[in-house]
């Protein structure tokens, strides 16, 4: 069984990821700034773990677990910069 | 088991919604980071769980699966850690509300007794 | 900086282990009878490394602390019952503020006092907390010898630190302090 809404449901998630391409743009501040990064990186895996459940490899996954690894380390290094003490 | 995969993933869609429409319309920087932990928990748990039931039960692959919920433990752990470390960031930076004042503000009369 | 015990190095090694043996998917093999002999030595090699290193930062109290079967009981217990019970309710919550026309919100900053006194206890209350939508942990202070929370609660309905207390924390924090006191 194959299920070709996933990709439609993935797409979905990326034209959300695009909305937040706003306030990543025009957020007045860096934290702002900062948070809608982190939440477009968990909007474009949640993207790549439903393709990867489409076609059914697996190497999907693991690109989306370092992507997701990547976003924590940037989200917590900015938020030690912002504090002062890097 | 089509329609539980289908469920699941649309209740992640409406929670990753609302979190984006909250992140485009709240008023200040704190208030916007609560609307993404709301993309960051319910929305992203609907989506691995739905993965999981699938790649168990139409792709007989387990690997895959024992994969997303590795996945599933790590967001869980990691996700707060980095909203935590972004709020006292920015509070120590002197992002405040500009247009009203907070309801109160315990943490900085605080701050300023120890200086 | 202190050295690391070496219960606590052996425990951080097994867990490491384990995450290598899931996350290279050597797990169903090793089930199925056929392991890859090369994958194991690697991660054997490469989480003794880490192990060496990291263990210090990774468990400062006793190593076997969760072995007890009543600890790890209630540890599961809370994560899959008690603790999503509490998500989805805030999380509906949030979702319904973000929704509604008139926008909601009253935010500001309070201040409560929690009871845990073990280091696992005070940092899973506080990203429990963090966790459900409509609150974020800003800092955790001691004062007078008692713990202090510093949140951002999205709808103050009261400042008095018991009241705000209560209506934030719960349940959660008598069930971690079930497992960590």
């Amino acid at each position: 069984m194959i299920m070709e809404e996933l990709v439609f449901f993935a797409i979905c998630f990326i034209v959300l990821a695009m909305i937040l391409l706003i306030r990543l743009i025009g957020g007045p501040t860096v934290a702002d700034r900062a948070i809608a990064a982190d939440s477009i990186d968990l909007l474009s895996d949640m993207a790549l773990i439903l393709f990867a459940l489409y076609s059914g490899r697996s190497v999907f996954i693991d690109i989306a677990f370092i992507t997701a690894i990547l976003g924590f380390i940037g989200t917590t290094i900015i938020g030690r910069y912002l504090e002062g003490r890097l | 088991m089509r329609i539980v995969i289908d469920v699941l993933i649309v209740i992640s869609l409406f929670f990753a919604l609302a979190g984006v429409v909250g992140m485009i319309r709240m008023p200040d920087t704190f208030c916007r980071m609560q609307s993404s932990t709301n993309i960051a928990t319910l929305g992203i748990l609907g989506v691995l769980i739905a993965g999981i039931l699938y790649s168990a039960v139409c792709l007989h692959d387990p690997a895959m699966a024992v994969k997303l919920a590795v996945m599933m433990v790590f967001y869980i752990i990691t996700n707060p850690v980095g909203a935590h470390a972004i709020a006292k960031g920015a509070y120590k930076h002197g992002i405040r509300r500009v247009d009203e004042e907070l309801a109160c503000d315990q943490y900085g009369e605080d701050l300023e007794d120890e200086e | 900086m202190k050295r690391a015990k070496f219960s606590a190095v052996l425990v951080t090694t097994i867990l490491c282990f384990v995450f290598w043996l899931l996350i290279t998917g050597q797990i169903t093999a090793l089930i199925a009878g056929k392991p890859s002999i090369q994958v194991l030595a690697a991660g054997c090699i490469v989480s003794i490394l880490v192990a060496v290193f990291t263990a210090r930062f990774f468990i400062h109290e006793s190593a076997w602390y969760l072995l007890r079967p009543d600890r790890f009981f209630t540890l599961l217990l809370y994560c899959i019952v008690i603790f999503p019970i509490e998500l989805i309710k805030a999380n509906c919550d949030v979702a319904f503020r973000a929704f509604s026309p008139k926008l909601p919100v009253n935010p500001g900053i309070v201040k409560i006092p929690t009871e845990m006194k073990s280091e696992y206890g005070k940092s899973m209350l506080a990203n429990s907390i963090t966790l459900t939508p409509g609150t974020i942990t800003m800092d955790v202070a001691e004062q007078d010898g008692k713990t202090n929370l510093y949140i951002h609660w999205i709808n103050v309905t009261s400042t008095d630190p018991e009241k705000a207390g209560d209506a934030i924390k719960g349940t959660l924090e008598k069930w971690v302090g079930r497992i960590w006191p």
